[in-house]
């Protein structure tokens, strides 16, 4: 509006460089402020329910905080001294742990196998994948309910069978193993289809060719997953193994309907951390040392992140890590699209069985390309 | 699984400073309800309450009034629910069951919840049990609870267990065999030892709770009648403690889950053979039996006994919560839910037993016998073992006593992975870690 009064100057500038119309300056605007404002809803919510809470749950940490009475003395970082060394906390986190392997691993190995069985041209497809994502439908407290009844110590379903063939019973909620043996069970029959299905997915882009290749080079098919297969699906295998662990490190319903009268145990067997948390926060109600514990874990997960992050990069460059890090970087995007990569893996191979058993290539190109090698129409 | 439990956490803490603002902006609606200004009233109970009929009852004697009630599954998770919602400073209904086993947290903060003296508690106050309407009171003497039932103990015997062991099956020979008026818990472990050297088979379902009981009996229980922790160097909670560890070491205890029981299954099986019964523990039982397909013929009875004398484990109270909107008609819902007459009905519905002295007389003449368990006179025998109940003080942590410090300790007892001694230590170790140093 101030404009108005420097109208001559302004208009004496207009001649050198022409004043842009309100059209020219709405679109300059539109170019440089719109993506901002599109993208604005996610960061102002995020902030709204992720970051102010978080910056909140820390504030909290520094203070005195009963559940009920609220807010008492200011005491610093005295609820993260006490909590690093109280036995209870690290015995959550060993718990998390040894449920978090106990889970992940067997998970994703059953997972890439069942992926792998889906990815052959089998009948009634999408009947089978559906199948394998059925579990991940039911809703987790209805697994966990289900599931803390067959592992009941002495009305189970698995000890009863156990016992009619003459073997003792397995104290599921008592011993700390098989605690965790079973509720890694409901873990994995939970999430399991789930990861396959994503891996199957990642499988379905590995381009057949390749295959044809491989198998006219004599790649048997079990050469052909471990050489062509798995290198493919890396990208993929890394975000299955990132979302298992931040999964994996906050589990809290599986273990807490487990035996629902306790939080994790009568002796904290499969107390995990968020059900210490719990435990803290809404029977010892001490909102303090929660959200000191929250804190603690979010930490956790961040170093587990950067962990993941660092062995993930590791991974994905370990073919051509020598090239240097920004071009290598570039190339890895395109790899997703083609199989570049395998290419140097599958490489070497072919001389290797083609000079072992000269007679066999043959018979495998010949007799099954057309079987293990389908086009899919999706 | 994948739902982050931090956000949740903190979105907590961050509605708890929210509700800060929305507070201001309640206040009480002054202009009464009737037909013209309808009003709403939400009630939480939780377990069995029985209260279905007597909503539409009331709604129906106050034109205007809606209740929406909600019911929460257990004690345990009503508690959970009424600490967040206490914690973000909203969310409460405008009646609120709490259980004696966690009144002693809400005593802690009673100033956020409605002094029902303001509302015409002082005429109504004799009609419950003195201890009870005290139970209610705070140190500065607010009202903040009318009493709805208690649960005085009597002990459940499975008739047909007896028989096979050669005991006496009649409920009266039963409670002479237990001592009558004088039965202690050293008879009723000898008796165990007894029934199972006959049998071979487990007296009583877990040691837990016969360790409630125990201690629910004692003038002075976890804490000291001036709020002091009352554990370690108690000598008398020691002995009994002692005199558990001893029959549950001679296999005395089936290990059960408690408020599991193998859905029941081990109420059926014949796993144990005596029970300690509250009066609400009956309506437990009955869902026990139910769950696992078991009826009277399961020979399940209740006797007019208790070993140490009486004793009270649990019962209720309807509290208004300062943030409610309409504390008038919340705190006139609660004193009719409680009255005598509706007391009857409500023990009729849930098979607790009641806690206004009109109602416990009328029980005591109209109810009708239990036919599940062998067609018991409940009125008769619970009005009986309520005489000479004390009401003990019940400290801020003294849930978290019960089942965090006392129950790992007594399942170590069951399992037969300590001694009596290591056990009470391990116990005196939890509560040193979990409420001194907390």
């Amino acid at each position: 509006m101030t404009t108005t009064l420097d109208r001559p100057a302004a208009s004496s500038a207009a001649i050198t460089k022409p004043r842009p119309t309100f059209r020219q300056r709405l679109n300059v605007f539109d170019v440089k402020a719109s993506p901002y404002l599109y993208i604005a809803p996610f960061f102002i919510l995020f902030a709204l329910v992720g970051l102010f809470p978080l910056g909140y749950t820390f504030v909290v940490s520094l203070f005195d905080w009963h559940l009920l009475k609220g807010q008492g003395e200011f005491v610093g970082l005295q609820n993260f001294r006490e909590v690093l060394q109280d036995r209870f906390f690290w015995n959550s986190l060993f718990n998390t742990m040894s449920i978090f392997l106990l889970s992940t691993i067997p998970q994703l190995v059953v997972a890439i196998t069942i992926a792998a069985v889906l990815d052959q041209n089998l009948r009634a497809r999408t009947f089978w994948r559906m199948s394998i994502l059925l579990p991940y439908i039911v809703t987790p407290v209805a697994v966990a309910m289900i599931f803390a009844n067959m592992f009941g110590e002495q009305y189970g379903l698995i000890n009863n069978i156990l016992g009619a063939v003459g073997i003792d019973p397995v104290l599921w909620m008592n011993e700390t193993l098989p605690s965790h043996i079973a509720i890694a069970t409901m873990v994995n029959w939970r999430w399991t289809g789930y990861n396959a299905l994503i891996l199957l997915a990642a499988m379905q882009a590995v381009p057949r060719d390749v295959y044809e290749a491989a198998a006219i080079d004599g790649a048997r098919p079990l050469r052909r997953f471990f050489s062509i297969t798995l290198p493919s699906i890396r990208p993929t295998m890394i975000f299955v193994v990132i979302t298992a662990t931040i999964g994996g490190l906050q589990i809290f319903t599986e273990p807490k309907l487990f035996d629902p009268r306790t939080a994790g145990g009568t002796a904290r067997q499969f107390q995990t951390t968020v059900l210490y948390l719990w435990e803290m926060a809404f029977q010892r109600q001490n909102f303090g040392k929660a959200a000191t514990i929250a804190w603690l874990l979010f930490i956790i997960i961040i170093l587990f992140g950067i962990l993941n992050w660092l062995i993930s990069r590791r991974i994905a460059t370990s073919g051509d890590s020598r090239n240097g890090g920004g071009p290598a970087r570039r190339r890895r995007r395109k790899r997703s699209a083609t199989p570049a990569v395998v290419l140097p893996a599958v490489g070497p191979q072919p001389p290797a069985p083609a000079a072992d058993q000269p007679p066999e290539p043959p018979v495998e190109t010949a007799g099954r390309p057309a079987g293990t090698t389908p086009r899919r129409g999706t | 699984m994948k739902i982050s439990r931090l956000k949740k956490i903190t979105a907590l803490a961050g509605a708890a400073s929210l509700a800060v603002v929305a507070s201001g902006c309640g206040g009480a609606n002054a202009e009464p309800a009737g037909a013209d200004n309808p009003i709403t009233l939400t009630v939480t109970t939780f377990g069995q309450f029985g209260y279905d009929d007597l909503y539409a009852e009331y709604e129906e004697q106050n034109p205007g009034v809606t209740i929406e009630a909600n019911n929460v599954d257990g004690s345990a998770n009503a508690r959970t629910d009424a600490f967040t919602k206490l914690a973000a400073g909203s969310g409460l209904s405008d009646v609120v069951a709490v259980e004696e086993g966690w009144l002693g947290s809400i005593m802690e903060v009673s100033d956020q919840f409605v002094d029902l003296n303001e509302h015409g508690a002082a005429d109504i106050k004799d009609n419950w049990v003195d201890w009870k309407f005290e139970q209610g009171t705070d140190p500065e003497g607010r009202v903040i609870g009318y009493g709805t039932d208690i649960g005085p103990q009597a002990l459940c015997f499975n008739g047909d267990l007896f028989e096979a062991a050669g005991l006496p099956t009649d409920r009266e020979e039963v409670a002479e065999l237990f001592g009558g008026d004088d039965a202690t818990w050293e008879t009723y472990f000898d008796l165990g030892r007894q029934y199972n050297e006959a049998t071979g088979k487990a007296w009583y379902d877990q040691s837990s709770f016969v360790w409630n009981s125990m201690v629910n009996q004692m003038d002075e229980g976890y804490y000291t009648a001036d709020g002091e922790l009352n554990i370690e160097g108690n000598e008398k909670m020691r002995a009994q403690f002692d005199l558990l560890a001893a029959g549950t070491a001679d296999g005395l205890s089936a290990n059960q889950k408690q408020f599991d029981w193998g859905n029941g299954k081990a109420f059926v099986d014949g796993s144990f053979a005596v029970h300690v019964c509250p009066a609400w523990m009956l309506g437990t039982i009955q869902e026990q039996l139910e769950s696992a397909g078991g009826g009277p013929e399961t020979g399940w009875d209740v006797a007019d006994v208790f070993p140490g004398g009486a004793s009270n484990w649990g019962g209720a109270f309807l509290s208004v919560p300062a943030t409610s909107e309409r504390p008038a008609e919340a705190a006139a819902l609660a004193a009719w839910l409680t009255a005598p007459e509706q007391q009857v009905k409500q023990s009729a519905a849930a098979n607790n037993f009641p806690s206004t002295l009109e109602a416990q007389a009328e029980i005591v003449e109209t109810a009708k016998p239990n036919e599940l368990f062998n067609d018991a006179p409940y009125g008769e025998i619970f009005a009986s073992r309520a005489e000479g109940v004390i009401a003990q003080f019940k400290g801020p942590d003294d849930s978290v006593i019960q089942e965090n410090v006392f129950a790992p300790a007594l399942k170590m007892l069951d399992n037969g992975t300590g001694t009596a001694d290591e056990a009470w230590d391990e116990a005196v170790t939890l509560l040193n870690d979990l409420v001194v140093n907390n």
